[in-house]
């Protein structure tokens, strides 16, 4: 994976391939109502898809320097099982637990390469997942812990 | 005729060409005096359209009008003074009265115009030089017609409130709850925020009349819980009392709780009375909490066999299991639950729908069903080590202490949360003897719980540590204890406007042992008596239900209201989810009948 084309194909791949994810549990889900959600977060991913294809046509532009919000919410929650009856609790702890990989795999592939235009479209990738990661958090901060 | 007579005509003339002792209209070099009582003028911002201008005008010259630049929402009724000119005696008594200190006089009198109708206009709206007026008549600073402060509530003091489960807060006498009632400028801008809309005007009036009967009857046509919401009720009336603008707000909890308190158990059958109609309906209602409990109140007035399944052992749901009673005693909660009882409710306790009863043969059986069956399950922190046996819920705590069960605490504990579960786990737990910490993620302010039991629960001892965020549970020696770490949090601004968000610093971590940790951080619903396939038609949005019009759902014979089905998760909400549903099913069960009430009562 040297070339720009070809890191941001594994990026629209990963986004796609999450989409897939959450319509997979969505499939088993029990009930209507959490079915919903879980496809919501698909269309998430089919959206981020298309930013990062508009991205690798030029229509789009990252933006490396940008800096996100960490609340810092998926550092510390223990990891979920996918099950049946996934609550809505643990399907934001589920998306932004992946978000924050995400996140980090690109921040780790930026720190290995030479200062460029390369590491620019790393660096941009990351600020991208940052941002979901941000949008899982603030739902979990707004939904889930409104007593805390 | 005389000479004189006759020649007077022409002496009139003679005057024609001297100075003349009238003016033609009046003089405007001569301002009106600093304080002078001249045009009114009203800082429509600040005004909240309470109509005690309009009351307390003896001249009747004084109309509360809509105008287009204010809609009526929760302490603004939208209205706004129209003042008639023609009747007004300048005497400055709506300014005195003037709850939000918006109304006042300019020192401006001088107004020509040929049209009467001119005369009629609404300050502050209709475009008047003298709305800028710097001078004219203000009420003087520190006068008022009411007393500005509440007559002070008398409670247990802290060094004995901590040490025992009795009520802290003891109820006024007649003369103060006179007093405090005289307080209330009866304009009603409570009624539209209260969500039962109670009529408080009318039954604090009726504590002026010494009626204490004639004020129970008027509570229990929205609520059939006035003894509990006495004592714990949310009070949102109290938060838009105009009366607090300035001062502060007329004790209104306190005063329905005063009703109560003078009116024996035993005369509410004489002094309530309710007709009971007639019908062949039978109704089921899951859960006797105060939704379900005030739905079937006045469902049974119906006429309608109503039947309340509940899987405890007593009736009240969260009123009993959840509310400590030095907040609300038993003995209160019993006396509003017995009366809705008596008027031929049935109720099955211990019998929980799902195991002794399926939802489905329930669904057959019944017209009808309401569920309110409340936000049961507490939530988790989904942090590593959660699952040590000394990590208790709040939820437990609290429903072993009412159920005369040793929650087994210890000494020193620490409660996570700051909702009225974590308040209420803490100061039962100050009582059971224990030292407490409540570590709260956000900073005081940002508490849901209610501000009263914040302070209270500060003065009885509880140790708050504001913007903590717990990380992880761990071991610690022994069996009997448990160590918290957590992590301190700096507030951040959300790019995106809401709410200042917790972010924790991980340089900046504490580990601290502790007996227990009480976890009070939210509730969420038990739908588990409810098949998928039933909560896929009952149409469940994001745990809750959402009900359409009159609590029905999608589901055709099924109502739903309360904790579970509402934004607010209190008890005053439920109640009047529980009326609304009873209306909304025998609007079901019966439209025609529906409609005649519905036109009778308008």
């Amino acid at each position: 994976m040297n070339t720009i084309d070809e890191i941001l194909d594994y990026a629209i791949d990963q986004e796609q391939q999450a989409a897939d994810f959450y319509e997979e549990v969505a499939k088993n889900a029990e009930t209507a109502s959490m079915k919903k959600i879980l496809l919501d977060f698909s269309e998430e991913e089919k959206h981020h898809k298309k930013i990062l294809q508009a991205v690798k046509t030029g229509e789009h532009e990252l933006t490396p320097q940008q800096e996100i919000l960490d609340l810092k919410i998926a550092d510390y929650l223990v990891e979920v099982e996918v099950s049946k009856n996934i609550s809505y609790q643990d399907a934001l702890i589920i998306a932004m637990k992946r978000e924050r990989a995400a996140y980090e795999l690109y921040t780790d592939i930026a720190a290995r390469v030479p200062e460029g235009h390369l590491r620019e479209v790393l660096d941009g990738l990351a600020r991208e997942e940052e941002k979901h990661k941000l949008f899982f958090e603030t739902e979990y901060d707004e939904r889930i812990l409104t007593d805390n | 005729m005389s000479l004189r007579d006759l020649l007077s005509p022409f002496y009139v003339w003679q005057r024609a060409f001297e100075k003349p002792y009238t003016t033609k209209r009046p003089t405007l070099d001569r301002p009106g005096a600093p304080a002078y009582r001249g045009f009114h003028i009203n800082i429509t911002e600040t005004c909240v359209g309470c109509g005690s201008c309009h009351t307390i005008c003896q001249n009747h010259a004084i109309d509360m009008v809509a105008v287009d630049e204010y809609v009526g929402r929760d302490g603004d009724s939208g209205l706004r003074p129209r003042f008639d000119y023609g009747r007004c005696c300048w005497c400055g008594l709506c300014v005195d009265i003037c709850t939000a200190g918006s109304l006042r006089m300019s020192n401006e009198y001088a107004w020509i115009s040929e049209d009467p109708g001119d005369f009629h206009f609404t300050a502050g709206i209709d475009d008047k030089p003298w709305q800028e007026n710097a001078l004219g008549y203000r009420r003087a600073e520190g006068y008022h017609l009411y007393p500005p402060k509440r007559i002070t509530m008398p409670m247990l003091p802290v060094e004995e409130s901590v040490n025992t489960f009795d009520e802290v807060v003891r109820g006024y006498d007649k003369e103060q709850a006179k007093k405090e009632a005289d307080r209330c400028v009866e304009c009603g801008i409570c009624v539209a925020t209260c969500p039962a809309h109670m009529d408080v005007p009318d039954y604090i009036h009726s504590i002026r009349d010494g009626d204490y009967e004639k004020g129970l009857q008027l509570m229990y046509r929205t609520n059939p819980f006035p003894a509990t919401c006495g004592r714990i009720c949310t009070r949102r009336c109290e938060s838009v009392c105009p009366v607090g603008i300035l001062g502060e707000p007329v004790a209104i909890r306190w005063l329905k709780r005063f009703i109560v308190d003078q009116v024996d158990k035993k005369d509410y059958p004489r002094i309530l009375n309710e007709p009971i109609g007639e019908s062949d309906f039978k109704v089921a209602i899951i859960g006797a909490g105060p939704g379900g409990l005030s739905a079937a109140y006045y469902l049974r007035q119906q006429g309608h066999a109503v039947t309340v399944y509940e899987s405890r052992a007593s009736a009240g749901g969260m009123l009993r299991y959840g509310v400590p009673s030095y907040r609300l005693p038993d003995v209160e909660l019993d006396k509003d639950i017995e009366h809705i009882l008596a008027i031929g409710v049935d109720i099955k306790y211990d019998t929980e729908i799902g195991r002794d009863i399926s939802f489905e043969t329930l669904l057959e059986d019944n017209d009808a069903i309401f569920m309110s069956t409340g936000l049961s399950v507490p939530s988790s922190m989904r942090i590593h080590g959660e699952d040590h046996p000394r990590v208790l819920s709040g939820l437990q705590v609290l429903a072993d202490v009412a159920s005369g069960r040793d929650p087994g605490i210890g000494k020193k504990i620490a409660v996570i949360g700051g909702g009225n579960v974590a308040m209420d786990a803490a100061r039962v737990s100050r009582r059971l003897g224990a030292d407490v910490t409540l570590l709260y993620r956000r900073r005081i302010s940002d508490m849901p719980a209610d501000d009263e039991e914040i302070d209270e629960s500060q003065a009885e001892g509880v140790v708050i540590v504001q913007q903590a965020i717990p990380v992880e549970v761990l071991d610690a020696d022994g069996t009997e204890r448990v160590c918290i770490k957590w992590g301190e949090a700096k507030m951040v601004d959300d790019p995106k406007g809401g709410r200042p968000r917790p972010v924790l610093q991980e340089d900046r971590m504490h580990t601290e042992t502790y007996d227990c940790i009480i976890s009070a951080i939210g509730q969420s619903s038990d739908l588990g008596y409810l098949s998928s396939e039933v909560q896929d038609q009952l149409a469940i949005e994001w745990g809750r239900f959402k009900p359409v019009e009159y609590q029905h759902t999608m589901m055709e014979k099924v109502f739903v209201g309360g904790d579970f089905a509402n934004r607010t998760a209190d008890a005053i909400s439920a109640i009047e989810d529980g009326h609304h549903a009873a209306r909304g099913i025998n609007r079901f069960l019966n439209p025609d009948a529906f409609i005649k009430a519905e036109m009778q009562d308008e």
